[in-house]
């Protein structure tokens, strides 16, 4: 447990630290002990086949799993934990709550509150969690859907847009939190070719700002010029990681190899 | 061959059997219609003269503050039975399962009758402080649990039991992805499931609620029998001594009418102010 002394020294503090996180749905073991470092202001993209354990890992990072075994920090904390002299105590939801403030999560399919407009979706969390002012967070929600190119669909429910529409909204609502990172669970998989576009310019846009993203993609073009870091998972475990260059270019795995073989 | 120029006159499929059978209807309507007006014991002016009374209308009154009452208690307790029976505490939801197997499991009539003579069950209420033996509340049952107390008990306690399954069908139908989300932004469980998880689930719930304040309504007429001072208890007092009991029965008729008329107009408004979002071209 000394590291997270270390840790909290260094002025490179990982945002993102995972030493050997296994995680289990019943008997089947779905992570075998992932280690990943994401460093503040990267772009980390995580690749792999289908079950692989991408998404149970991205969630484990916010705490939408419970991890089963080995340590996972986010910005120097223990997710789940709190420590006290050299106990750990389990956080309670409001505890847990709290954390989840700081890190934002955009899904596959959205999910978009659908009883209320685009605006509505966006200063939800801000006024309810933060308690920012209504006016406050309404003028600044705004400032967010134009950002993401959205200004004129702010009154507009989430059935009345498109679904690249709709995921650059959910992009603002995360965003309205201030997170200190981002995670992107295949963000444009639902979406049709033509409406990709769109929202990998946000997400270009917001790493050019210098978020600290995590993103599970299959948009290999989005990795190779967007990302720091690159890690392909296959079977529970981190089978390579590195620089997009070596990871994509020069790939030291053969189940690495396969599986771009197939993809590319 | 026709040519282009001439018009041709369509002839539609003719539907012989389904004039046939509505004249048979119509004619069976009138022939009871007629039969009812010819008895002498409607007695159409006794109606008139019953109809507007004072006490009826308090009956109206009353019936209507007893739905309300019970519909909301019934909605509030339902919720809460409905959370409990989806909680991860086993204890909480055994509790609310027993709490809706026994208030489903038997009649309202007998639940009102058991309420309306609590007092020979439990002849004093009464309540202390623990280890101190003060005592904060004493009273004969009889005097607190009056008949309206009764029936107010009785028809949102049973109330409560249907909401919480409705509204539990409600809560299960919203997407599970909407609560992930929920959390993601750091909100708390019980700010979820007021902001996010029940106005998805009013949609759901709101069509059977409007059956149940329908039925709630003419249910209040059971409370009669603990003197529940209803609208159904106006009309038997009233027939009790003069013994025009149709005509006040069809005033009892009339008034319920007119009443679950008056709700169905709420519901249709209702159902439309909690569809907002779902229907295409909906933006206010
Ligand atoms: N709630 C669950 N209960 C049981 N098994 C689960 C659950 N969620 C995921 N799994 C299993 O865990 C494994 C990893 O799933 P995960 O969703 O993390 O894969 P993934 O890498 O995101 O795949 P994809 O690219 O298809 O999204 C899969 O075999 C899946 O069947
Ligand atoms: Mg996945």
């Amino acid at each position: 447990m000394t590291v997270t002394d270390v840790t909290t020294r260094t002025a490179t503090r990982p945002m993102v630290r995972a030493e050997g996180v296994t995680k289990r749905y019943g008997p089947v073991e779905v992570l075998k002990g992932i280690d990943l470092t994401v460093a503040p202001g990267e772009v980390t993209c995580l690749l792999g086949p289908s079950g692989s354990g991408k998404s149970t890992f991205l969630r484990c990072i916010n705490h939408l799993e419970r991890i089963d075994g080995g340590q996972l920090w986010v910005d120097g904390e223990l997710v789940g934990y709190r420590r006290h002299g050299d106990k750990l105590y389990e956080l309670k939801a409001r505890e847990v709550a709290r954390r989840r403030r700081d890190i934002g999560m955009v899904f596959q399919r959205f999910n978009l509150f659908p009883h209320l407009t685009a605006l509505a979706n966006v200063i939800e969390a801000p006024v309810r969690v933060l308690g920012t002012p209504r006016e406050r967070a309404r003028a600044e929600a705004a400032r967010l859907l134009e950002r993401v190119g959205l200004a004129d669909k702010a009154g507009n429910y989430p059935g009345q847009l498109s679904g690249g529409q709709q995921q650059r909204v959910a992009i603002a609502r995360a965003l309205a939190m201030h997170p200190k990172l981002m995670l992107f669970d295949e963000p444009t998989s639902a979406l049709d070719p033509e409406l990709v576009g769109d929202v990998l310019d946000v997400m270009k846009g917001l790493a050019a700002d210098g978020m600290t993203m995590v993103v599970v993609t299959h948009e290999m073009g989005f990795a190779r010029e967007v990302a720091d870091n690159v890690a392909f998972l296959d079977g529970g475990v981190v089978v390579e990681s590195g620089t997009p260059a070596e990871v994509l270019g020069a790939p030291k795995h053969e189940r690495t190899r396969a599986f771009l073989d197939k993809v590319l | 061959m026709t040519s282009d120029t001439e018009t041709v006159r369509v002839v539609p499929v003719r539907h012989y059997g389904r004039w046939l059978t509505a004249l048979l209807v119509v004619g069976l309507t009138v022939l009871f219609v007629r039969a009812l007006l010819d008895s002498p014991n409607l007695e159409p002016g006794t109606v008139r003269e019953y109809l507007f009374k004072d006490y009826v209308l308090d009956g109206v009154v009353t019936t209507l503050w007893l739905t309300l009452l019970a519909m909301v208690l019934g909605t509030v307790g339902g919720v809460v039975l409905a959370v409990m029976r989806l909680s991860a505490n086993p204890v909480l939801r055994g509790v609310s399962w027993g709490f809706i197997w026994v208030f489903r499991g038997t009649p309202l009539l007998v639940q009102i009758i058991f309420f309306g003579f609590l007092g020979a069950l439990i002849p004093r209420l009464t309540l202390t402080v623990p280890f101190t033996g003060t005592v904060l509340f004493d009273k004969p049952t009889s005097v607190v649990v009056t008949g309206t107390v009764a029936a107010v008990l009785a028809l949102s306690l049973n109330e409560m039991a249907y909401a919480a399954e409705v509204i539990r069908g409600g809560i299960l139908a919203v997407d599970a992805g909407q609560t992930e989300a929920a959390a993601a932004l750091g909100m708390s469980p019980a700010l979820t499931l007021r902001r996010v998880v029940l106005p998805q689930a009013m949609r759901v719930i709101i069509p059977p609620m409007g059956n149940e304040t329908i039925t709630m309504l003419k249910s209040t007429a059971l409370v009669s029998i603990i003197a529940g001072r209803d609208l159904m208890t106006a009309v038997q007092t009233v027939y009790q001594n003069n013994y025009k009991v149709i005509p006040l029965l069809v005033v009892a008729a009339i008034w319920y009418l007119a009443l679950v008329s008056l709700l169905s107009a709420g519901q249709w408004l209702i159902e439309r102010r909690f569809g907002r979002g779902f229907a295409r071209g909906g933006v206010r």
